[in-house]
């Protein structure tokens, strides 16, 4: 068991290593940073200047054995933009992208869910067709537009929520809250909704299509013929088995969540990580972009790790075939 | 008004006053620093904190600010500037002539991105605690103008918080924190999210505005920016998307203020000899100057201020506006639209048979791409073929620099606001050591251009300055050197009721904004 895991740490070491080389290798195609930070009576001099001075004149590789070299020993460099360690910046904008995901999450897992088993029990009736056409919009239609359009509704024409920002925030000891304010938790309306929108769809039809399968089970049948009531069979017997893929879907789907925050912090300028890692690519920020990607397949790459080990411990023909 | 306090109320969440004003930008300015980065939001944010000598009027007019008075030394040796009395740093400090010298040597140090202003400058000397000399190494008639963002800082306030000397690459107290002279002080600062101003009140100027608290919030999506100036969240924004302009100004509840910018769009072209350096395939194509009039000719400028600008722009005639400092009046007719003739011109110089590369910012300037797709297709309808490339500005400029392209576009917006400034930038002859010519990418070259330059710099006498810029003007024009295509416009959104002034720079002064 011991040699399973180490070998797949060892194996996601290798990953974030060449995940990070991957993305140091993108950085030159993102452009050169040294016109953003110069102004416009900068010399030919003070640019070349600049850029030795911030290794920009080195390969790629170099830099980004200096960036590794830096981050083992937790810094993970000053901000081009901010001129600021980019580790108090991520953990500054760290809590509004975390909120946003979590309300967005509990959104989605909680109408998903409902909605599923809605529609699987009522699965002719108007209201169970309506919702499952309705549906489709949210699948279909880009993160963007959903956004603008709620906007444009809620705050333009209707004026009952804000159209942009966090609203304001309570700081409790370094982590940043909107749940404590009336405008603080109205500005995560639109946002969260926007954000969870695609999640909600997606964990509605899994709850659907597999309520429906267990609904035609034979122990359905049995439970029907005992006489039990419809309640205790659809939600005591049936939503019980159908939540295992369930829970594996969207245990995978909170990680996309918090990476794909991105479109959604741009659109309602969210102060939150995503916000800042396309600020980051305009201004070609590099510490912050490499900070940021570090961080973000750390996450994807622990929460694989992490389902790996545990089925490992569920499945022991794992753990002999590794 | 309704909808608009409520909306306030709830963003603010508490009663909202009239004067509370919250306003938004496209860039947050990087720093807090007047002398670490020169860039237009950060000095034209930092312009409400700090202040300099001399200030801006709302004509963009030379006006006192920390000095009362200058008057030049000698025969031009340098200029006496009588500094103002009473004046407090926010903090209480007094100003004096020690800050002028600490703020002279902080901003020229190596370290800040401002030195260039104070490249004519030989050394600023105390005369006594409120007058100062400021002595430069040639004549210089402009330099009270060159210095109006030259900004104020209190010696012993930067140096008691560790910030007697800028640094942008890893920030100090001054990057997060302001201490100047000006109408508004910074309360907080929190970079990319919000940053709050509240009126000086031991401001030695009279008051204009009737503001309580200044709020700004970057919002880089221009879509949503809108949204919040529609639903009252902002009360201002910069700028409106020039396609949103009409449809704005049938909503009684918003303004929309319309002026033209100082800068102005141009094509340049590589006219560096030798075929090797460039790139791609037909380098050279643009040595001969029948093949740059060839382009002047074939561009319909106002119907691409027509459609693209929706009528928002003016189109450009030189290197400056009308409204700069020593604009040119014996040149101000730009170059005629005639596609006959410059198919023949075309053809003439050779450019028919070879394929112009084009290069072009997409994120730089006002709908930058769409304005040089239009370009593409008229000097194709003039038998010109063009290869356009575009690409975010960030790697535009390494692309520039490396040679790549035979014309690109370029837009330029003098920050003297005088029409020496592009000459020196963008017409001088390359020369890193003098530091001319350090955005003439295409290596624009001419010995008169050249030694008139000095000239005019130095050059007291205005008449005989403005007959040197008039002959620089019309010799950029006869060879053309530039193909200067409209002013960019300058479209600003506000609330209705919202009083305030647009200036050409671009730089949104607070303390000309009344709520009523």
């Amino acid at each position: 068991m011991l040699s399973f895991i180490l070998k797949r740490v060892g194996q996601s070491i290798l990953v974030l290593l060449i995940t990070g080389l991957v993305a140091f290798s993108m950085f030159t195609f993102v452009g050169d940073p040294i016109d953003n930070m110069l102004g416009q009576e900068r010399t030919m001099e003070d640019v070349e200047r600049l850029r030795e001075q911030l290794g920009l004149d080195q390969p790629f590789v170099v830099q980004y054995y200096r960036f590794l070299e830096q981050a083992v020993q937790g810094n993970f460099g000053v901000s081009y933009r901010q001129g600021r360690p980019v580790a108090e910046i991520l953990l500054e904008r760290a809590p509004a992208t975390l909120e946003l995901a979590a309300v967005s999450g509990v959104l989605a897992i909680a109408f998903g869910i409902a909605l599923g088993v809605f529609t699987a029990i009522r699965r002719n009736g108007i209201a169970a067709n309506v919702i499952m056409s309705a549906s489709l919009i949210g699948v279909s239609l880009p993160t963007f537009l959903i956004g603008i359009l709620l906007i444009y509704l809620f705050s333009v024409e209707l004026g009952w929520l804000p159209s942009f920002g966090r609203g304001e925030t309570v700081d409790l000891g370094g982590w940043t809250t909107g749940f404590l304010t009336v405008s603080g938790l109205k500005a995560l309306i639109l946002p969260s909704i926007t954000l969870g929108l695609y999640q909600m769809t997606l964990i509605m039809r899994l709850v659907r299509s597999e309520m429906l399968e267990v609904l035609r089970q034979d122990y359905v049948r049995f439970a029907k013929a005992r006489g039990l009531s419809d309640r205790v069979i659809n939600f005591r017997h049936a939503l019980k088995n159908t939540m295992v893929p369930v829970i594996t879907v969207i245990g995978l789907q909170l990680g996309s969540i918090i990476a794909f925050a991105i479109i959604t912090e741009t659109v309602f300028q969210w102060p939150g990580v995503g916000l800042l890692f396309i600020n980051a690519i305009q201004f070609v920020d590099i510490p912050v972009m490499a900070a940021y990607l570090m961080l973000i397949s750390v996450m994807f790459v622990g929460i694989n790790l992490l389902v790996d080990i545990l089925y490992a411990f569920i499945d022991p023909r794992l753990r002999v075939a590794a | 008004m309704l909808r608009y306090s409520t909306a306030l109320a709830m963003m603010l969440a508490l009663p909202a006053a009239a004067e509370d004003f919250s306003f938004a930008v496209t860039t947050d300015p990087q720093t807090m620093d007047p002398h670490a980065v020169n860039s237009a939001p950060v000095l034209g944010f930092l312009n409400n904190v700090y202040e300099g000598l001399v200030r801006r009027g709302k004509d963009m007019s030379i006006e006192p600010s920390l000095a009362v008075s200058w008057e030049p030394i000698g025969e031009g040796s340098g200029w006496r500037f009588h500094l103002r009395e009473g004046v407090k740093f926010q903090d209480g400090a007094d100003f004096n002539a020690d800050d002028v010298i600490f703020s002279y040597q902080r901003a020229s140090s190596e370290e800040a991105d401002t030195s260039s202003w104070f490249a004519p400058v030989s050394e600023v000397v105390k005369v006594d605690d409120y007058t100062v000399d400021i002595m430069t190494t040639a004549p210089n008639p402009i330099f009270p103008d060159s210095i109006a963002n030259w900004m104020m800082m209190d010696s012993g306030w930067a140096e008691a918080n560790g910030a007697a000397r800028p640094d942008k690459e890893q920030g100090n107290f001054a990057t997060l924190n302001a201490n100047g002279t000006g109408a508004f002080q910074l309360v907080s600062r929190e970079p990319d999210l919000k940053t709050v101003l509240e009126p000086y009140d031991g401001w030695w100027d009279t008051a204009e505005h009737n503001l309580t608290r200044v709020e700004m919030t970057p919002i880089q999506n221009s879509a949503t920016a809108l949204a919040a100036l529609l639903s009252g969240d902002v009360d201002f924004i910069d700028p409106v998307p020039i396609q949103d302009v009409a449809r704005l100004k049938q909503n009684p509840d918003v303004q929309v203020i319309q002026g033209i910018e100082a800068r102005v769009i141009m094509l340049g072209f590589d006219q560096k000899e030798g075929a090797a350096e460039s790139g791609q395939g037909g380098a050279d194509m643009f040595l001969d100057a029948r093949a740059r009039e060839a382009v002047a000719h074939a561009i319909n400028v106002p119907a691409i201020l027509q459609t693209i600008m929706r009528g928002n722009a003016e189109v450009a005639s030189q290197l400056v506006s009308p409204a700069m400092r020593g604009f040119s009046k014996s040149n101000a007719a730009p170059y005629s639209y005639d596609v006959d003739a410059a198919r023949s011109l075309a053809q003439e110089a050779g450019l028919t048979d070879q394929t112009i590369s084009f290069k072009c910012p997409n994120d730089r300037y006002l709908n930058d791409e769409a304005v040089c797709q239009a370009v593409t297709a008229m000097l194709a309808q003039a038998g010109m073929t063009v290869s356009l490339d575009t690409m975010p500005v960030s790697n535009y400029w390494p692309e520039l620099r490396a040679n790549n392209f035979d014309m690109y576009l370029l837009g330029w917006s003098p920050g003297t606001l005088d029409a020496e400034h592009p000459i020196r930038f963008l017409a001088a002859t390359p020369n890193a050591e003098a530091r001319l010519g350090s955005w003439n990418f295409g290596g624009y070259s001419n010995a008169r251009v050249d030694e008139l330059l000095p000239k005019i710099q130095s050059e007291i006498d205005d008449t005989a300055r403005q007959s040197m810029l008039d002959e620089v003007a019309g010799t950029l024009q006869d060879e053309v050197a530039y193909v200067p295509l409209y002013v960019q416009p300058l479209v600003w959104g506000a609330r209705a009721g919202i009083e305030l002034t647009q200036r050409p720079d671009n730089f949104f002064i607070l303390r000309w904004v009344t709520v009523n």
